[in-house]
Order: C-alpha cells, then structure tokens, then sequence
C-alpha cells in the first residue's frame, strides 16, 4: 500500500522554534508569514489563486483556490444541446482546442454508436499532435519566462505562429477553430496546407533541439528544476495525476498506446518517460513528446497522400449534417438538418471516453436520457488534479520553487474552472 | 498490452462479490455496477486493495430531478497495471444527501467531492482535505445555490448578488474613511 | 495670462517648438501605454501573441507590459469576468493611477459573449468604464492593435488641461458611484429549466 508523505487533511506540523543554532536567536523564528498569490499573478498561468503561510522562506502551508474562472460549461451544455456545445469545448483548454474536440466528439460518437471513417481519424490525429505540440510550446513559453529565460517566449512564439498559420489556413481562424464534429472532421485538409504543413514539421525538430540548447544544458533552469517537486509514481496514482506528470515519474501509461482510439496504435511512436517524476524530468517529457509528436504528424501526413479523397466524415445521418448541395436542392435534406440542429438526441445511456490530451487524461462523461436534451456532460479535466497535487508536491519547499512547480504541473485555468 | 476491460468484469465481481453489486451494461462496454450507497467506501476499499485500481477518474452526480430517488453518484476508477477501468454507481434520495467521503482512500478524489458538493449540494461525510473539510471548490463561498442541480436556470439566480454587497461594503468604507475630504 | 510675453531675439535664434499644453501631454500619454494585461483566459493567449514576435506591439509603443497594476495606465481586459472574478479586476483597476483605459478584448469581456450562464459578467462594463471595445472570440491580435490605434485616437482628442483647471471630478475609483449597479435580480431563464424563487432551492 502507498503511503504518502502528506496524508490528507492533516497539516503538518507546525515547525517550532528550535532554540539554538543560528535561527534559534532570531525572535521571528517560526512565525508564519501569510502570503496571497494571484488571481491575477504572471506566475500562476491564468487565474489561479493560491495561498500561503510561510516559515521564513519555506512553505508551511499552501492552499489552492479555483473558480476564478468557471463558466459554468457543464450546465451550458444541458442548455445547448449536443451539437452546439462542440464550441464551448475548444475553450476548455484553450491552449489546444482541437484536440478537446475530438475528445467530446469521441464520447459521443461512443454513446450514438458513430464509426469514423478512416481519413477522417487520420485528419483528427494529425489535429490532436498539432495541438499537442502547440500546448507544449505554450508551457515551456511561460515557464521560461517565469524561471527567467524570456528568450524562450519568442523562441516558442515563433513556432507557434506558424502553427496558428497553418491552422488559420485550413480552419479560418488561429485558436479556437470548432473544426471536428460528430462523425469525422468538417473539412478535408487541402493539398496546400498538408505542403505547408510538411515543411514546418520538417524544420520543427530543429527547433525542439534549439530549446534544448537553450534550456537542458542551462545551469539555471537545471539548478530551478532538477530536484524540485519530485513525485512518486505511487503518489501520482494515488493523486490521479495522468499524462506527462505520471510519465515523468517512471510509469509509462499513455492511453494512446494503452487504450488507442482514433488509430493510434497504427502509429509508430515512442512514450517519454521520465525516472525521477521531478520538474526537469516532466521538463523533458514534454520535450521529448514534441519529437514524437513531429514523428506521428509526419505518419499523418503520408497517410493523408494514400488515402487521398477518401470520406472525412461519416454517412451517419442520424448524427451527422447532410452535405450543404444536397441542402440547397432537396426539400428533405434541408427538412432533415433543421431536425439535427434543432433536436438531435442521443440515445439513453451514459459514455466515457478519455483521450491522451496534452496535460493528462481528458474524458469525457456524457450521459442522455434519449431526448434532444442532454442530461449530463461532466468534464474530466486533468488540469482540476494537477492543481490539486500543488500542495502536495509544494509542502515544506522553498518558496522559490513554487514557480518551478507551478510551470511544470502544467494546468490552463480554462479547463480547470470549465 | 491487454484491450480495456477484458477480465476487469470478472475481477471486480469477484473482488466486490461480498457486497453483491448489481451489474449495468453501459453503452460505452466499460464495467458498470450499482451498489448501495452505504457500501460505498467499502466497496472502494475493495477495489483499491483487492482489485488493483489505483487511481479514481472521477467523481460526480447526475441529477434526475423531479425523479426519486433523486441523485445518482457515479465514481470511475482506472487500473494502470491491469490497463482498464470500472464505474460504480449508487442512487441517493432527497434534496440534501449525504454519502461517505474515500478521500482518504483515494486523496485524488479531494476535488471532485469538493466540486460535487459545489454543483450538486452533495454532502460527502467526512471528507477531510488540504482545504479544511467539504468547502465550494468553484463557485463563490457563501453562494447559496447549487448550478449543476436541474432546478437551477442555466442563467442563475442573483448571479451578482455577492459582488454588489462586497462593492457596497467597499464604498461604504471609503465614505467613511474620506468623510472629512 | 500676465506672465506671457513675447519671444525675444535669442529665443528666436535657438528655435523653439510651438504646441499647446494638451497636445503635449496627449502626445506623450498616447504613444507610451503601459498596458496591464489582465489575461483571464483564451484570449489572453492571443494577448501573449500580440506582444510576441510576429505582431509586435513595441510597434505603436504600447510594449512594455506590468503586471502591477500600479504602473500602467491601460487595462486590456482579455478573456471571461465571472462574478468571483469581478472583484479582483474591480481592485486591479482602482490600483490603477489616473489617467488610465480600458479595452475590452473579445466577445466575453465586452458583453459576456457565449456565455450566458449563472457565474459571467456580462460585460465587463458592468464594473468598469470601458474605452474601446473589440469584438472576435478571440479576436485576431491585428484586430487588438487596431483597437490600441483607436484608442491612441481617443487620447488625442482629450483636454486634459482644461479638465484639470475645471475641477471636474474625473475620479473612476472607489468614489465614484457609477458602478454601484442595482441589483438585477430578474433574470430571465432558457432551455428546460424552470426559475424556483430562491428559498425553494437553498439548503
Ligand atoms: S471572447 Fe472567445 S476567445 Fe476570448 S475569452 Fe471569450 S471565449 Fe475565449
């Protein structure tokens, strides 16, 4: 059985004066020190709020507060209606919207019994690896530049210019794109774009190797992260901590190999893993998982040229709108999209589905009672256990390392507080 | 590595089989039971220590309003070393019920009870956390509704009634503070 | 206007720079924005692509961003204000020194956009006066400069000496009652769900 260094509900003790030794004179010794971080700091990533007590400059205390920002998703979802509710996913993680698509998208294609068709999986592949390298840049953008390497920001941003380019060529808009739906993905990739596409995962590993040059070998990032906020695999488990903070911890569970979906286990591909489970490991993780990522978009992408004018999106029409020609010209068809816009139902029962997002397990928990309205569509955000490991992890730490920490748990406040 | 849920019906049957749960098929084939919502830490205990789910996914409820009995609670835990999951699930009555906490058991569940009990008004007893007992986790503290329950419009009930009182506090303060100015 | 008098020879010689008071002073507020960028969610991140290397906002002299608040004087509200949230921006703004902007940024922050539920501002101007708006969920980061040009604009035209020498309270802080709002407790409902009066619900 695991045990764990902080057994829950019970604070540590309280350190005491120790009487001697240097400290022992100092009269503040062992006085507490509260301190408020955020809801609006540049080191907490979004809005998170985080309290705490200090003992000098070590941590006797810390407690997270979120909510700062919750939408309240899951009830506009009920409100909405299945189809409808596909845009309010890309603003859960907003630093990786497709991939939060296909995520929902694959819960309900699991509850109505929808099959994929081929090209439309790989196009929802190469989508999610998008979104997963662009999730990526954005953490070691911002934690470069909360631990001091700011260069790392331009660096990361260039990049992911070109990324939002190419996802502005194929979708019409940089972030937020809405681009998969039930039963495939809303359009095929045009030629061009898989050609641009190419080219910019084709420089993409050396821009991977130039972070690396600036970061792994750097005696201060290694020094602000090596060490700090080490995690067992026992007590990843136990805290349900999935994804690049499980794997930097020695345990190599990805669900992409694991429980593949959407044809994964078609892709040659390895899993990061990490042995030590602390800042630099989950640090190179993710690195490493930008590399992969590189490898699988470029499996996508010949597996695109093979399956060229294949189906993208499935003949399902129970679920699935009728092609927008055939809308114009057939009384039925535009009678027949007027019933899926307005009330498409599902059929009675409950789903989940949990996909390998960039963070850790995304699922999804939809449940319907057979009519257009849905009756549960709970988000199982990996972002929610990443902070609720910070205290965890931060007990009895330097202040300092908070930062560190905080970076590399990765957590975008959008899909915490959904 | 093995395909999801090959042998975890028959593990949990026989790991839960003291407590003789009654099996669901969810349309999503993972393993489905229903137990009694005294059995709950029990049950969870179980499957902890005897089945091999070291990890819970997620914890929440499903409100079936006007329907009694009224909530459904469901827990979904993941296997890492057997690679797959099961979902348990207990019904509870009334406006205001309560059911037994695992954080203990499973410390990762210390949010999910936390924002069951915000959106749902689910009492998890005994819940013991970081936080100091059973707190809101998303929703203000001192906010007197519960948004996930179906009673609740989506567009809320005096959404802005604890920052008006909070800006009024403030103003009045600064009144009196600058009443000489 | 006694103390006026007429350019000597000597002054005439060094050369001078003529200009009234006002267009000084916007001149100088107008091309150095500090904006405080209170990035709440996802157009924060198009924010961070603004100030990044492709857009570039040290362009139009509005780079240099703080996260304290006491040292700006623009406030890009980017992303969704719940109510939790409301008083912490309220805070942030009043820490504000005068004179100071806002821009909404995006659909959310300028009406609630998408977000029709229980715990969204529905318009940061419910709290806060609000200069320039700009629409697009998220806006697309050409769009927020376009929206800092504007409001460069607005600057232009204002008559900050005259409203100093007037006396006019131009306070938007704590003192100022604008913002105390009346409770707005009827909220129409949508979809399936019936409105209880509250002591039907609570526990
Ligand atoms: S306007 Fe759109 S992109 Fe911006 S915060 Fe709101 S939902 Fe996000």
């Amino acid at each position: 059985m695991p045990t764990f260094e902080y057994a829950p509900g019970l604070l540590p003790p309280r350190a005491k004066p120790s009487g001697g030794g240097a400290d022992g004179d100092d009269p503040l010794h062992g006085e507490l020190l509260e301190l408020n971080m955020g809801p609006q700091h540049p080191a907490t990533h979004g809005v998170l709020r985080i309290l705490v007590e200090l003992d000098g400059e070590t941590i006797a205390r810390i407690e997270p507060e979120v909510g700062y920002l919750h939408r309240g998703k899951e009830k506009t979802c009920e409100s909405l209606g299945w189809r409808k509710f596909f845009v309010h996913t890309d603003r859960l993680d907003y630093v990786q919207p497709l991939m939060n698509n296909v995520g929902y998208a694959l819960a309900l294609e699991k509850l109505g019994g929808v099959t994929v068709p081929e090209r439309g999986q790989i196009i929802r592949v190469l989508l999610c690896e998008l979104s997963r390298i662009g999730s990526h840049l954005i953490y070691l953008a911002t934690t470069g530049i909360d631990l001091g390497a700011v260069t790392m920001f331009f660096f990361c941003f260039k990049q992911r210019e070109t990324l939002y380019d190419l996802l502005d060529a194929y979708t019409g808009h940089r972030m937020n794109n809405t681009y998969v739906r039930i039963g495939g993905v809303y359009a095929d990739v045009d030629e061009r774009v898989q050609d641009a596409i190419e080219q910019w995962i084709a420089q993409f590993p050396a821009a991977v190797d130039e972070f690396e040059k600036m970061l792994t070998g750097n005696r201060i990032w290694y020094d602000r992260n090596h060490g700090i906020g080490a995690i067992t695999k026992e007590q990843a488990l136990a805290w349900s901590l999935n994804g690049p903070n499980l794997r930097g911890s020695g345990c190599d569970f990805d669900l992409r190999k694991a429980q593949p979906y959407s044809g994964y286990e078609r892709y040659d591909f390895e899993v990061a893993v990490g042995t030590g489970g602390d800042c630099y490991d989950r640090y190179l993780v993710s690195i490493e998982e930008m590399r992969q990522s590189a490898r699988i978009v470029q499996q996508c992408l010949k597996l695109l040229k093979e399956t060229k004018g294949g189906e993208f999106l499935a003949e399902d029409r129970r679920y699935v709108l009728p092609p927008k020609d055939l809308v114009r010209s057939s009384m039925e068809e535009l009678i027949h999209q007027f019933k899926i816009v307005t009330d498409m139902a599902l059929p009675k029962g409950s789903a989940y589905h949990g996909i390998e997002s960039s963070k850790g397990e995304l699922g999804f928990f939809v449940a319907s009672d057979g009519t257009s309205t849905p009756l549960r569509c709970h988000i199982r955000a990996p972002g929610l256990m990443n902070v609720q490991a910070i205290p965890m992890v931060a007990m009895g730490r330097l202040f300092s390392d908070m930062v560190s920490l905080i970076g590399s748990l990765d957590f975008v406040m959008g899909e915490v507080d959904r | 590595m093995s395909a999801p849920s090959a042998n975890a019906l028959d593990r949990v049957q026989s790991g839960l089989a003291a407590l003789n749960p009654k099996s669901i098929a969810a349309r999503d084939g993972m393993p489905a039971f229903e137990i009694e919502a005294e059995q709950v830490r029990e049950a969870c205990r179980l499957l902890r220590d005897a089945c091999g789910f070291e990890t819970n996914t997620f914890v929440t409820a499903i409100d079936h309003f006007p329907a009694e009995p009224r909530f459904e609670l469901f827990w979904q835990f993941l296997s890492v070393q057997h690679n797959d999951r099961v979902r348990l699930s207990a019904r509870v009555t009334g406006a205001h019920p309560h059911v037994a906490s695992i954080g203990d058991l499973y410390p990762g569940t210390q949010y999910s009870e936390r924002e069951c009990y915000d959106m749902f008004g689910v009492v998890f007893d005994g819940h013991t956390s970081h936080a100091g007992g059973l707190k809101r986790l998303l929703m203000p503290e001192g906010y007197d509704h519960f948004p996930l329950r179906k009673d609740f419009p989506h567009q809320g009930i005096e959404p802005d009634k604890l920052y008006n009182a909070w800006f009024q506090r403030r103003f009045e303060r600064h009144e009196r503070e600058h009443a000489d100015v | 206007m006694g103390s006026l008098k007429p350019v000597d020879e000597a002054t005439t010689q060094e050369g001078f720079l003529a200009t009234r008071v006002d267009e000084l002073i916007n001149w100088g507020r107008k091309n150095s924005l500090w904006p405080m960028p209170l990035g709440l969610s996802c157009c924060g991140i198009e924010l961070m692509a603004m100030i990044g290397p492709k857009f570039d906002l040290a362009r139009f002299g509005a780079e240099a961003a703080r996260f304290s608040p006491r040292q700006c004087d623009l406030m890009v509200v980017a992303g969704t204000l719940t109510w939790k949230m409301a008083e912490a921006a309220r805070v942030i703004y009043d820490q504000m020194p005068d004179p100071k902007w806002v821009i909404a940024m995006g659909v959310c922050s300028s009406s609630g956009g998408m977000y029709d539920s229980y715990s969204v501002v529905q318009g940061v101007d419910m709290i806060l006066p609000v200069d320039v708006y700009v629409p697009g969920c998220p806006p697309r980061p050409d769009a927020v400069i376009d929206a800092i040009i504007k409001l460069q604009r607005k600057i232009e035209r204002e008559q900050p000496l005259k409203a100093r020498l007037s006396g006019a309270n131009l306070d938007h802080g704590i003192g100022s009652k604008a913002f105390v709002r009346a409770p707005n407790h009827s909220v129409p409902t949508r979809g399936s769900h019936a409105v209880l009066p509250p002591g039907e619900l609570a526990p």
